[in-house]
C-alpha cells in the first residue's frame, strides 16, 4: 500500500473534505477567493505598514534617538550660549556627555577659483559625535580642519590637502579667506545633521555655541535629560529650545500603529464578508448533500463525525484562499521590504505577526462559519434526509 | 422484568438450533405516530415482528402503509412511540443517540432505491465509506476489494457512481451495506430503479449472501418477483399487518410460542 494512501487513511475527513470542495469547484473558489481577499488585505496592509513603520523607526534612530539636541530659547538674549551655560547644561543633565557646537556659513574657494558656500561646525572634539576614516585628529586640534566623506569626495580631497574658507559677514559679502590643512576625513554615516566642514571652537574666535547635543546611552535618558532640561531653563522664560527625537519617536509609533491597525480592521471587514460567503457555500453544500449526509449517519457515522468532516471542509476551503492569499501577500510584504528595508527578506517581527495572523484569522473565519451550517447538517435526523 | 425467553437459554439441549432462530430485533406492539402542522399521522398502529438471522422476509403494501416506517425502525433510524422494539434483547429506546448509531454500524446494512452513492467516491471508496472514519485503511480496502469482486464488480473498482449502470449502482451500494458485517440487510425498493434482470441478479445477490454469511434481508418491495423469491412476505395496510404468509417451513412468523 502506498505511502500516500496510507497517509489518507489516517485522515479520512480530509480526504472525505478535499473531495467535497473540489466537487462543486467554482463554489468553493469563490468561497476561498473571498478569504484570500481578507487575508491579502489583513497580511498585506498589515506586514506592509509594519514595514514602513520599521524603516522609519531606523531612521529616526539612526539619527539619534539617544541624543537631545539644544539651542538658545527665544527668551535668551544672545542667541548664543557660552562657557557658563555649558556648564549649567552640563550639571542639568547629569552624566550624559554634552558636545556643544557652532554652525556658520563660509565661503569655500576652490583651485579653479570659483566660490561656494559651505556649512561649517565649529566644535571641540570630532571624535565624540564622528568616526574618523582617513587622517587623524591631533590630541591639540586647535587649526586644522575634518570634513565629511562628503565633501571630500565631491572636492577630491585626502587628508594632507589644503582647503580655503573664508566667514559670511552679515552683508553678503566675504571675510579675509584662510587656508586650513585637511587633517582627517569622517566616516560615513545617516546621523542628522552632518555638516560638511569641521573646524575647532577656538576657530570661532568668541567660543560661542549655537546648539549642544546631549549624548545619552538609552531612550528613556534622553528624555529625562529633556525633561530635566526644560524644568531647569524654561520655568518661566523658554530660555532654551529643547528637542528629543524620542518623543517624536513614541508619537510616530503611535500614529502608525493607529493608521495600521485601522487599515488591517478594515481588511478584517473583508474577512467578514468572506465568512458570510463561506456560510452561504457551506449552507448550500449540506443542503444539496442532506441525503448524503443522511446516508453517513445511517452506516454509522456520528453527529460529531459529520460536524468533523463539515468544518474540515470549510477549513479546507479557508485554508485554500488563506494559502493563496498568504503568498500574494507575501509578494507584497516582500515588496514593502525591499523599498523600506533595503532587502526584501527584512522581515520584523511586526510583519510576520500580521502574516501568521492573517492566515490563522483566515481559516479562524472559515471555521466559525462553517460551524452553523455544519451543525445544522449533523443535527438533521438520517430519517428526514432520506425521506427523499 | 419478565424473563426474556430469548436470552435465558433454558432448553439447554438445543442451543445451537435456539441461537439459529434467536430474532437479532423483535417489535411488540409498535406504534408509530408523526405530528405534522398539530396533526397526528399514526403510520404504524400496533404491529408485532421478529426478523431472525438470514430471514429473507418481504414487506409490501399500498403507497402510505408504513412501510419505511417499519424499516426505518428495524434500522434504528427511528425510535417507536409506544410498544418495544428490541435489538439482541436490548430496548432500543434506551440508546443514546450514539448508542444507536454504533449500534447501527454494527448490525444494521442500508440498501435503498436510489442508491445514494456519493458522487465524488469511486465504487471502491463508496464501499468503504462505511469504516473511513476506523482508521483501518488496509483491512477496509481488502474487504472492500473482495465484496465488490463478490457482487460481480471486480472490473470497476475505480469508477465513480456516474459511470456506472443502475444495475451497478445498487450493487455497489449492496457491497457498501456489507463492509461491517452486518446481521440485517434493510433495502427500500431496492430493484425499484432497475429493470427485471438487473433485480434477478440483486435477488440472487440477497440468496447468496444469506446463505454464506447468515445474513438476514428485509426489503420493501413494490415488485411481485421480489416477494415471491421471499420466505416470508408481510403485508401491511395501513399502519396495520394484514397478512403474513410464509413459503418455507423454517421460518416462523412471530415470536417463539
Ligand atoms: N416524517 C414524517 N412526518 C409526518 N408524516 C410521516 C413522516 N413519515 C411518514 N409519514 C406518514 O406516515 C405514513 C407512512 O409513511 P411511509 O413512508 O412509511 O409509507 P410507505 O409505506 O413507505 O409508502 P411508499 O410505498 O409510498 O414509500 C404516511 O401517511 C406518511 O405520510
Ligand atoms: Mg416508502
Amino acid at each position: 500500500m502506498s505511502l500516500l494512501r496510507r497517509l489518507t487513511g489516517r485522515f479520512p475527513s480530509v480526504v472525505i473534505a478535499r473531495r467535497n470542495v473540489s466537487r462543486a469547484r467554482t463554489r468553493s473558489l469563490l468561497a476561498a477567493a473571498a478569504i484570500m481577499i481578507g487575508v491579502v488585505a489583513i497580511a498585506g496592509i498589515g506586514a506592509g505598514g509594519a514595514a514602513f513603520k520599521q524603516s522609519q523607526l531606523d531612521r529616526i534612530q539612526e539619527q539619534g534617538a539617544t541624543n537631545v539636541y539644544v539651542s538658545p530659547g527665544f527668551d535668551k538674549e544672545d542667541r548664543h550660549f557660552d562657557r557658563t551655560d555649558l556648564m549649567r547644561i552640563d550639571e542639568t543633565v547629569g552624566g550624559a556627555g554634552i558636545v556643544a557646537t557652532e554652525s556658520r556659513s563660509m565661503e569655500y574657494r576652490r583651485r579653479s577659483n570659483r566660490e561656494r558656500g559651505v556649512s561649517v561646525t565649529y566644535l571641540d572634539d570630532p571624535r565624540r559625535l564622528y568616526d574618523v576614516a582617513a587622517g587623524e585628529i591631533p590630541k591639540n586640534w586647535r587649526r586644522s580642519a575634518v570634513v565629511s566623506r562628503e565633501f571630500a569626495a565631491d572636492n577630491d580631497l585626502e587628508p594632507g590637502d589644503r582647503i580655503v574658507l573664508a566667514p559670511e559677514t552679515d552683508e553678503d559679502e566675504t571675510g579675509e579667506f584662510r587656508a586650513y590643512r585637511v587633517t582627517a576625513v569622517l566616516a560615513e554615516t545617516q546621523a542628522f545633521g552632518v555638516d560638511q566642514v569641521y573646524l575647532p571652537i577656538e576657530a570661532t574666535g568668541d567660543r560661542q555655541y549655537g546648539q549642544v547635543r546631549i549624548t545619552t546611552q538609552s531612550v528613556e535618558e534622553a528624555e529625562a535629560a529633556a525633561t530635566a532640561l526644560r524644568e531647569e531653563f524654561n520655568g518661566r522664560k523658554d530660555t532654551l529650545i529643547v528637542f528629543e527625537l524620542t518623543s517624536l519617536v513614541r508619537l510616530f509609533t503611535s500614529i502608525v500603529n493607529g493608521i495600521n491597525l485601522f487599515l488591517a480592521g478594515l481588511g478584517s471587514l473583508s474577512l467578514l464578508v468572506a465568512g458570510v460567503s463561506i456560510a452561504n457555500t457551506m449552507l448550500m453544500s449540506v443542503t444539496k448533500r442532506r441525503e448524503e449526509i443522511g446516508v453517513l449517519r445511517a452506516v454509522g457515522y456520528s453527529k460529531v463525525d459529520i460536524l468533523r468532516i463539515l468544518l474540515v471542509e470549510a477549513a479546507l476551503l479557508g485554508a485554500i484562499g488563506a494559502g493563496i492569499g498568504i503568498a500574494l501577500a507575501l509578494l507584497v510584504v516582500l515588496a514593502a521590504n525591499a523599498i523600506f528595508l533595503g532587502s526584501p527578506f527584512a522581515f520584523t517581527s511586526g510583519s510576520l505577526l500580521y502574516l501568521v495572523g492573517a492566515v490563522v484569522f483566515g481559516i479562524g473565519t472559515s471555521l466559525v462559519a462553517g460551524a452553523y451550517p455544519a451543525w445544522r447538517a449533523a443535527n438533521e435526523r438520517p430519517v428526514e434526509a432520506l425521506r427523499g | 422484568m419478565t424473563p426474556d425467553p430469548d436470552e435465558d437459554g433454558f432448553d439447554a439441549g438445543t442451543l445451537g438450533e435456539t441461537i439459529a432462530t434467536d430474532p437479532i430485533i423483535r417489535g411488540t406492539d409498535v406504534v408509530k405516530e408523526y405530528e405534522t402542522g398539530g396533526q397526528i399521522v399514526r403510520a404504524l398502529k400496533g404491529v408485532d415482528f421478529s426478523i431472525a438471522p438470514a430471514d429473507f422476509v418481504a414487506v409490501v403494501g399500498p403507497s402510505g402503509s408504513g412501510k419505511s416506517t417499519l424499516l426505518n425502525l428495524l434500522g434504528l433510524l427511528d425510535v417507536a412511540t409506544s410498544g418495544e422494539v428490541r435489538l439482541r434483547g436490548e430496548d432500543v429506546s434506551t440508546f443514546t443517540d450514539r448508542e444507536q448509531t454504533r449500534k447501527r454500524k454494527e448490525t444494521i446494512g442500508f440498501v435503498f432505491q436510489s442508491f445514494y452513492l456519493i458522487p465524488t467516491l469511486t465504487a471502491l471508496e463508496n464501499v468503504e465509506m462505511p469504516r473511513m472514519l476506523d482508521r483501518t485503511p488496509t483491512k477496509t480496502r481488502e474487504r472492500a476489494t473482495q465484496l465488490l469482486e463478490r457482487v460481480g464488480l471486480g472490473d470497476r473498482l475505480d469508477h465513480y457512481p456516474d459511470e456506472l449502470s443502475g444495475g451497478q449502482k445498487q450493487r455497489v451500494a449492496i457491497a457498501r451495506s456489507l463492509i461491517n458485517d452486518p446481521d440485517i440487510l434493510l433495502a427500500d425498493e431496492p430493484t425499484g430503479n432497475l429493470d427485471r434482470d438487473t433485480g434477478d441478479q440483486i435477488l440472487e445477490l440477497f440468496d447468496e449472501l444469506r446463505s454464506d454469511e447468515n445474513v438476514a434481508v428485509v426489503t420493501v418491495t413494490h415488485d411481485d418477483y421480489v416477494a415471491e423469491a421471499a420466505d416470508r412476505v408481510v403485508t401491511l395496510i395501513d399502519g396495520r399487518i394484514r397478512d403474513t404468509e410464509s413459503r418455507r417451513a423454517n421460518f416462523e412468523e412471530g415470536p417463539d410460542p
